[in-house]
């Protein structure tokens, strides 16, 4: 809502009293308002106000080529965007009853995992800041951006890749990829004790943290939490390993957990999947090399592709949680509806409205940062 | 192992109910209207499928239907179903199944918002994205966005004289003004349609030369 639009609420003779904050503020990744009641400094009320980042996606993408949206697509999900594509893809590829390559899934493995080790390492950083340590988001930006030079090299975006297309990926992998990720692996894990050591277990950031926005796993449930926040209430699920897509089957790793449902139990899952994504990365590094052919099926001409009538829903694991995209096609060189369901739709919204109450305003912005929100999935 | 009946058994007793085993672990279930919540009630009951993952809304113009698609899942029996009704595009109200599932709150609101479809026992038939916006719910498939955007927005020409000047260079701007997609002609054709085929026309001149 546009600030000339908003009316104060006369709230009579008692003590409570209305904040508004956003939408532009520390504790997400995007433009999101959150109004607030309070009395005192505890909240009595809050209430989440979106729209900033409308941006008409699904709408958008009624009137472009099947092939023109996956240049929208990535742009849903700032700090993760590879995972969009890929959904998409997946969702078009089902539709039309073709497969990706064996080499071409390995290859969105790699780029599935490393997308989600940068956007862990820019919560890790954005958390920390919530709490008032700067130098944990400096690190975490600046290892981030070691990320954000391999897509680079590899897809030729920073950002935003749009590497895959429906039927496999854009293009082969430059020579000598691989040992520069294996370099990146190495780096990250040397940085492993940097970090523990001023965040992780550092009791500036620990007292803050632990028992701060608490969710109970019967809550999580049922307010359909998904990810790295369930996975901290306790609940091992994880769609790569219960809902296998790609080549997530034949891959050797575990889903961290942790017991408490806190902002701080939500931050040590997020390291742990963290390692494990190391871990993923470096059976990749060890396979990849060994699995010839091409890296794209044959499809027809993109610009006067009919993609046959039928409807999909394909959902991966983000770095947010369960991100899955509703594809209807009703046969022609366009999409019928695109739904697209992001997981911070339900964080950011009831979840965190559920969380605000009774929390006190200084640990607001913890709270909104645990859960990893990322507002343009609301808005889409 | 399954651990509950199949989905199968557990339906059978629902009349009207067409159930189609896409592959692993996806189920596709269509249902008249009024037996929804009787399978939605069924399957988070007897079936664990606790998890609603969205609800999605198909703008059947053509039909004068709207499809809505329930996405539940179940967390033990790893198995996602979708649950299919249509609902007529004129009345546009239908009931909510927040007393199931409290995520349906989000997409239900976001449903009345884009759709117009009121969800009569929703918690919030409000504004939540498009607080500002007055016309008819923008993701209709009659709403054209290219219309409104020419119909409400005043567009100036940008030809500058040091543009001008490249542009005899043989560089500058690849599409003239007068070419781009929101030019008087297409404007002019009343249909979506149309513009589509006018569009499709020009697009294969231009490859073509």
């Amino acid at each position: 809502m546009r600030p000339e639009n908003y009316q104060a609420v006369q709230l009579g003779d008692s003590n409570e009293y209305e904040i508004f904050i956003g939408p532009n503020h520390p504790g997400i990744e995007g433009n999101y308002a959150f109004r607030l009641l309070l009395d005192g400094d505890t909240i009595v009320k809050g209430t989440a106000d979106a729209g900033y980042l409308h941006r008409g996606f699904e709408k958008l993408m009624e009137g472009r080529l099947w092939i023109q949206n996956l240049a929208l697509v990535p742009r849903i999900c700032v700090p993760d965007p590879a995972p969009m594509e890929v959904v998409y893809s997946m969702a078009v590829e089902e539709i039309m009853g073709i497969e990706a390559p064996r080499r071409a899934q390995w290859i969105r493995v790699m780029q599935l995992e490393l997308s989600r080790v940068a956007a862990h390492l820019f919560t890790f950083g954005g958390h920390a800041a919530t709490t008032g340590m700067y130098t944990p988001m400096f690190w975490g930006v600046a290892d981030r951006d070691l990320v954000l030079d391999l897509f680079e090299e590899f897809t030729g975006g920073r950002v935003y890749s749009i590497y895959n297309i429906p039927g496999g990926v854009r293009r082969e992998l430059p020579d000598g990829f691989l040992q520069k990720l294996s370099h990146l692996l190495d780096y990250l894990e040397s940085r492993q004790n940097d970090y523990d050591n001023l965040l992780f277990t550092n009791q500036v950031f620990v007292k803050r943290a632990k028992n701060t926005g608490t969710l109970s796993k019967k809550d999580a449930l049922e307010l359909g939490v998904t990810g790295p926040n369930l996975r901290a209430c306790g609940l091992e699920f994880d769609i790569r390993k219960n809902d296998p897509y790609l080549v997530y089957d034949e891959l050797d790793f575990e889903i961290p957990t942790q017991q408490h449902g806190d902002a701080y139990s939500r931050i040590l899952v997020r390291r742990d999947e963290l390692f494990q994504s190391i871990k993923i990365l470096r059976q990749v590094i060890e396979k990849l090399p060994s699995i010839d052919g091409p890296i794209r099926t044959t499809i027809p001409n993109p610009l006067s592709w009919n993609v046959k009538t039928g409807e999909a829903y394909a959902r991966v694991e983000s770095s947010k949680g369960e991100l899955a995209y509703y594809v209807v096609s009703n046969g022609k060189d366009k999409p019928y509806r695109v739904h697209v369901r992001g997981p911070s739709s339900m964080h950011a919204v009831q979840t965190l409205e559920h969380l605000a109450k009774g929390a006190r305003l200084e640990d607001v912005a913890q709270i909104m940062f645990s859960l990893d929100a990322c507002p343009p999935e609301v808005d889409r | 192992m399954n651990k509950h009946k199949s989905i199968d058994e557990i339906l059978k007793k629902v009349n009207d109910v067409k159930i189609l085993h896409k592959r692993e672990r996806r189920i596709r279930v269509d249902v008249a209207a009024d037996s929804l919540t009787t399978v939605l009630e069924l399957l988070k009951g007897q079936a664990s499928f606790v998890h609603l993952s969205a609800i999605s809304c198909v703008d059947w113009i053509d039909d004068g239907e709207f499809e809505l698609v329930y996405h539940v899942w179940s967390y033990e029996e790893n198995c996602l179903v979708s649950v299919h009704t249509r609902i007529d595009r004129e009345k546009a109200k239908f009931v909510s199944v927040y007393d199931l599932y409290k995520p349906a709150d989000f997409f239900e609101r976001d449903i009345y918002e884009m759709y117009g479809v009121f969800f009569i026992g929703s918690p919030r038939m409000e504004k939540f994205i498009l607080t500002e916006w007055h016309g008819i719910p923008p993701m209709l498939k009659d709403f054209d966005s290219e219309s409104y955007v020419q119909n409400t927005f005043n567009w100036t020409e940008y030809n500058p004289d040091w543009l001008q000047e490249l542009e005899q260079q043989g560089g500058g701007i690849a599409i003239k003004p007068e070419e781009i997609r929101l030019s008087g002609e297409l404007h002019n054709m009343s249909t979506h349609r149309e513009r589509d085929k006018k569009k499709k026309q020009d697009n294969v001149k231009g490859w073509k030369s």
